[in-house]
């Protein structure tokens, strides 16, 4: 069997045609790793749902890998110098029928178990008029509601030393009456 | 991180000609527009249809820049890509900020928020 000789990386990102898209990437937890992985998911991804369905994709998936990012960190005995260590993601994404379904794996600190309630949005009053209440605006708190907003069959565990996170961006427009599943489902 | 500065007769515009307004550049990004608001005009308009994709964490710096506001001054968000329009719709946030449909400059400045 030849070798092709286009770039190998350019030739992996795009599946063979008959097939639908698989992504699977190991990563140092870091904003910048994050958008670099979320890049290469877009563009294997690009093309196999509709162009809303792959943007609700990587806009959960970007909550789910900051949150990693900003809240996983742990850091060893003080002992032993106290230096932080990012968590190792694994990340993997595959299409199905009905749905995108992904799962996140860390081995950063355990997940809240309050961060699989039902969320609400951080603010819903109406808009503020002065100065002071435009202060109370949240700047932040949006990143688990977008994630519930966007995912179904949204499911977590941990085994060992590692957080699973699994969920499904559903193909089919959900509908308006659409909700989260429960988080002991 | 490219912001362009764009003086306007009643104040500015800043153009985020970044395609990714996300957690890697949010916090420099909320840092350099608010320096660039010191710099004066009762209107200031934050022009981002160069941004392809935003976050929480993007629409968080926008929400701190509008709370940062000096008083009397007023900004605009103009030019939203369908991503990140949908940030704003699925948080409320569209119905707190100012935001104008048309990305093109307008003769009059339409009152308050269109949506």
């Amino acid at each position: 069997m030849s070798v092709s000789p286009e770039p190998a990386g350019k030739r992996l990102r795009q599946p063979p045609p008959p097939r639908q898209p698989m992504f699977h990437r190991i990563f140092r937890a870091d904003p910048a790793t994050v958008r670099t992985a979320l890049l290469f998911l877009r563009e294997r991804f690009d093309g196999s749902a509709g162009d809303e369905v792959i943007a609700k994709l990587e806009l959960a998936l970007a909550e789910v890998l900051n949150n990693i990012c900003e809240h996983g960190t742990r850091y060893e005995a003080l002992r032993l110098g106290g230096r932080p260590h990012a968590p190792l993601i694994h990340l993997c994404v595959a299409r199905h029928v009905g749905g995108i379904a992904c799962a996140v794996t860390d081995d950063g600190r355990p997940l809240p178990s309050s961060c699989l309630d039902m969320h609400d949005l951080p603010w819903t009053g109406p808009p503020p008029q002065d100065a002071e209440a435009i202060l109370l605006l949240p700047e932040g708190g949006f990143g688990w509601f977008l994630i519930q907003e966007l995912t179904a069959s949204l499911c977590y565990f941990r085994e060992g030393r590692r957080n699973f996170l699994a969920f499904v961006v559903p193909v089919a427009d959900p509908g308006p009456q659409a909700a989260p599943a429960p988080p002991d489902a | 991180m490219q912001l362009t500065l764009l003086p306007q007769p009643d104040g500015l515009t800043i153009r985020v000609d970044e395609k990714r307004l996300d957690a890697a550049i949010a916090t420099a990004f909320k840092d350099r527009v608010r320096g660039m608001i010191a710099g004066g005009g009762a209107q200031v308009t934050l022009d981002l249809r160069g941004v392809e994709f935003m976050d929480s964490s993007g629409l968080g710096a926008v929400i701190a820049i509008y709370k940062a506001m000096p008083a009397g001054r007023k900004l605009t968000l103009t030019g939203l890509t369908p991503n990140v329009e949908r940030v704003f719709h699925l948080t409320r946030m569209d119905t707190v900020l100012t935001i104008r449909k048309s990305a093109e400059i307008p003769a009059a400045r339409p009152e308050g928020p269109e949506r």
